[in-house]
């Protein structure tokens, strides 16, 4: 394994814990400690917020939610997109071509200006629905992903193998072209973590996404602001964990697709 | 080649309006009130509020509130905005220019600096110095803007205090202040944006340009011109540099999306009066026409930049030209 | 009559940290008279292309030319001099033309500007007059219509025409010594031909030297004067050409020859040489080639022969061939 992977999923590996084991060993997150904007100590390992509440549990209860989103959102975005470049990409058909089109529109729409203008239109959005509608606008660029595949491989000749032996289209698309895909798709599922943790993150700290009281780094970062001074671990504790969170999840990303493609750098 | 200018401008046109058609069509579709904005939580009589309704076409149906809003827009009309009570292309036009100038300065840092130090990564690709650079650019694309934006507005405007931590002018600068003093403070409240924007994106140049320099070292071409006796900085130039650009053409294209996307957060960071923190706060205040209109700009502008790219490509590409 | 390249003793090895050096071309000797046309005979992974490349001293980076090896070109040693001084050589003096026209022309410069370069870069004309040379090039390389070829890109050239223009760059220096490195395995057979009738015209015209490289014996008989046999990086034989191909000495030739498929074959099966070439990390002891040669005998495991004659004017590089039994 390469430095960056390693790295990758060394981070990766701490977030996790600290996602899975944080919460069960810190106070309550939502629990007054002994006084406000207080400095990190031994009892409260990142110090408190202006509430009084300890900055770790919340740091930890913050990371369950980023990720728990994330991967909601990738997982929508990841069986949409292939779907929906596996339509587009597997003949000129009808059925295909229109396929592509909507991948086109999707491609057209900024991901960050659908769902402010979906956030403008409708407000509030309880946490599960804002990750599935964070998944839901996240597909094109997967499916673009896919239906390029899928076009290289269709014309691959083990395909055409399998189609002069008399396989349906469908059969052909779902067995031979499909797990050829799952590489990149891997990839691509990989970063888009990386990228819908930044999308979420972004929201929350524009006060758009994930909403009080749930914790989100976020959503930390923005009431960080008017403590930046006397406090500065409000920022630092969720900044730095947001930071190797994404960082974690792109080095991964790139390391992936080192490997399966071993000829680019 | 004109042909096909005309042909990618057409679609380019067509693709915009299309995404603008769907975005409308699915507000219309949202549950939400619309009219949130204008009453931003005051009372309203039964008098006023069936007022509103007819004036913001709250009850119309899609093809209705489809044809007016596009057909206003032909005429470059964007509707009026509830929260602002201002033409929305009024207001849009106040916040571009802001955009355009941290937009165009990071375009500019990124596709200079960036290129410099990728292709100076790529001569020398063990050096420490070399993988350094390239380490910390990944570091500066995936951590989150506005965390970066954060952590540099902590260090150099609360805790050193050099610069100032937000908006684009100081507010107190009297109108008569000589030119320099106002050119010094438009400056320094542009460094700490600019710098932001520049971590979050020149890996991407960057990296790519190593890469295709590092691809195209290895060609046999450039053995076969130093074999006719090229001088090296000719060599450097005319056959690893100029073929390498190529790839790099068209990150252009896909520059502007990434501006876009950042451009939104960051300013709210800074605070800075542009398209982003306009869309940002007009989201919070439920304006969906002003969001509209500015997500269309936002449309536009995706769509230019991809066609810029495909046109440069076009241009530094010769095995383009004839397809 | 002064020969136009002596190469003596050229070894060129890799050093590796850790480990015993790569050593992929082994003590290779030998001499071209001007306007000689030699062929370097051999499979993959024997050193020829490592040989050619050292000429101009355009060899990987990590290579190394052994202290007592010598390259002497028009009597003057080449290899001490600096990079400066190589850059005055290379294209004016050795030319080199390259396997693959596909990837050895840069794809984003026109024809003509490429080859206008290679003239620059060792005289000083004017633009026009570079123009007009180059289009004189390509006349002279056979291309049809070469004014309007002169402005086109690579891509818009069919295989064996980017061939001629690789040769034509080389040519522009007017060098006295070409070397190329297998002109014509990228290309179709009918076109081979013509790539090496080009290279023989040329050669008659301009009294150049040519150093053929080649895995291809066939291509060789009835244009060299003489042929170099390599094999895992030394020379195994040496002769002029009918002499080789009438009684070759070495019993590598010999398999070489033996293995080329004949019209008038009775027998089904096509003879091969046994085993596989060596790796450079693991030379055989003795003479190179004892673990495949059908007429082996004790003493090749354990010394290793000397290039020695054979015949007039051969040599080989086998105990066995300079009379010595088992």
């Amino acid at each position: 394994m390469t430095r960056e992977a390693r790295i990758g999923v060394t981070l990766g590996g701490l977030l996790l814990l600290l996602g899975v084991a944080g919460p069960i060993i810190a106070p309550d997150p939502l629990a007054p400690m002994s006084g406000p904007l207080l400095h990190p100590s031994l009892a409260n390992w990142f110090g408190t917020d202006q509430f009084s509440r300890d900055v770790f549990a919340r740091v930890a209860h913050g990371a369950r939610i980023s990720l728990g989103v994330a991967l909601i959102a990738v997982a929508i975005s990841t069986l949409i997109g292939t779907a929906a470049g596996l339509i587009a990409g597997a003949s000129t058909r009808s059925g295909s071509a229109i396929a592509s089109r909507c991948i086109d529109l999707g491609l057209a729409l900024p991901r960050v200006v659908v769902l402010l203008v979906l956030l403008a239109a409708v407000g509030t959005l309880p946490l599960p629905l804002f990750a599935v509608v964070l998944g839901l606008t996240g597909w094109p660029g997967i499916a673009r992903l896919v239906r390029g595949e899928t076009l290289r491989l269709r014309h691959a000749p083990f395909v055409t193998a399998a189609e002069a032996l008399g396989a349906n289209t469908g059969r052909v698309l779902w067995r031979e072209i499909f797990p050829g895909t799952l590489g990149p798709v891997l990839v691509a599922a990989t970063l888009g973590v990386a990228d819908a943790m930044l999308l979420e993150a972004g929201l929350s700290y524009l006060g758009l996404g994930v909403r009080p009281p749930h914790p989100s780094w976020g959503g930390m970062i923005l009431e960080a602001r008017e403590y930046l001074g006397a406090a500065p671990w409000l920022l630092l504790a969720p900044g730095v964990a947001l930071g190797l969170a994404t960082c974690a999840a792109t080095l991964l990303g790139d390391a992936l697709r080192r490997s399966l493609q071993p000829d680019a750098k | 080649m004109s042909g096909w200018l005309l042909r990618r401008t057409a679609s380019a046109i067509a693709t915009a309006l299309a995404a603008a058609a769907v975005l409308f069509v699915l507000v219309h579709y949202l549950p939400g009130d619309p009219l949130a904005a204008v009453l931003r939580d005051r009372p309203a009589t039964p008098d006023v509020l069936a007022a509103l309704r007819q004036r913001w076409c709250v009850d119309c149906s899609l093809p209705h509130s489809f044809a007016r809003y596009f057909g206003a827009l032909a005429h470059g009309d964007l509707g009026p905005s509830p929260s602002e009570n201002r033409p929305v292309a009024m207001v849009l036009a106040e916040h571009l220019g802001p955009t355009l100038l941290l937009g165009a300065l990071t375009l500019l840092i990124d596709f200079t600096v960036g290129l410099a130090l990728g292709l100076w990564a790529a001569l020398r690709p063990q050096s420490r110095a070399a993988r350094m650079v390239s380490a910390l650019s990944i570091a500066g694309y995936a951590i989150p803007a506005f965390v970066v934006g954060m952590i540099l507005v902590w260090l150099f405007a609360v805790t050193l205090g050099w610069l100032p931590p937000g908006a684009i002018a100081d507010p107190l600068l009297p109108a008569d202040a000589p030119t320099m003093t106002v050119l010094f403070d438009r400056l320094r409240h542009l460094i700490l944006p600019l710098a932001t924007m520049v971590i979050a994106t020149i890996a991407v140049p960057l990296r790519q340009q190593r890469a295709a320099v590092l691809a195209v070292a290895a060609e046999p071409w450039v053995l076969a011109a130093r074999a006719r006796g090229v001088p090296p900085l000719a060599v450097a130039w005319r056959h690893c540099w100029r073929p390498a650009l190529t790839p790099v053409v068209t990150l252009l294209g896909l520059w502007l999306p990434m501006l876009v996307a950042g451009t939104v957060f960051v300013e709210s960071v800074f605070a800075w009066p542009g398209l982003g923190s306009l869309i940002a706060t007009a989201t919070e205040d439920h304006d969906v026409p002003l969001v509209m209109g500015a997500g269309l700009l936002l449309i536009v502008m995706v769509q230019l930049g991809s066609l810029i790219a495909d046109l440069l490509y076009r241009v530094v590409d010769p095995a383009q030209r004839a397809a | 009559m002064t020969p136009l390249l002596e190469v003596d003793r050229l070894r060129i090895s890799f050093p590796r940290p850790g480990d015993a050096p790569l050593v992929p071309v082994d003590d290779v000797s030998f001499a071209l008279a001007p306007g000689e046309l030699l062929a370097l005979v051999g499979e993959s992974g024997c050193g020829k292309t490592l040989t050619g490349l050292s000429l101009p001293r355009l060899l990987p980076a990590g290579a190394e030319i052994g202290a007592d090896s010598s390259i002497r070109f028009n009597g003057q040693e080449i290899t001490g001099l600096s990079e400066r001084e190589l850059r005055a050589i290379r294209g004016r003096r050795i030319a080199l033309v390259f396997q693959d026209p596909m990837t050895s022309l840069n794809p984003v410069m026109r024809v003509g500007r490429q080859i206008i370069e290679a003239i620059t870069a060792h005289q000083r004309v004017t633009r026009s007059a570079a123009r007009e040379r180059a289009i004189a090039l390509l006349t002279e390389v056979g291309i049809a219509d070469p004014a309007t070829r002169v402005d086109e890109y690579p891509h818009q050239l069919s295989g064996g025409m980017r061939q001629r223009v690789m040769i034509a760059m080389a040519l522009a220096g007017e060098p006295d010594l070409l070397v190329a490195d297998e002109p014509t395995t990228a290309l179709d057979v009918t076109v081979q031909a013509q790539i090496l009738e080009l290279l023989d015209r040329l050669r008659a015209s301009r009294g150049m030297a040519v150093l053929l490289i080649t895995h291809d014996l066939g291509i060789v008989a009835g244009r060299a004067d003489r042929v170099l046999v390599m094999y895992a990086g030394r020379i195994a034989e040496s002769a002029p050409t009918a002499t080789l191909f009438r009684q070759p000495a070495h019993p590598y030739t010999r398999g070489l020859f033996a293995s080329i498929p004949r019209l008038d074959a009775t027998n089904a099966r096509l003879p091969t040489i046994a085993g596989s070439v060596p790796r450079p990390d693991r030379w055989p002891t003795g003479c190179r080639f004892h673990p495949r040669c059908p007429v082996a005998i004790p003493h090749c495991s354990v010394e290793r022969p000397p290039l020695a004659e054979v015949a007039p004017m051969q040599r080989a590089e086998c105990w066995v061939a300079q009379g010595e039994h088992a």
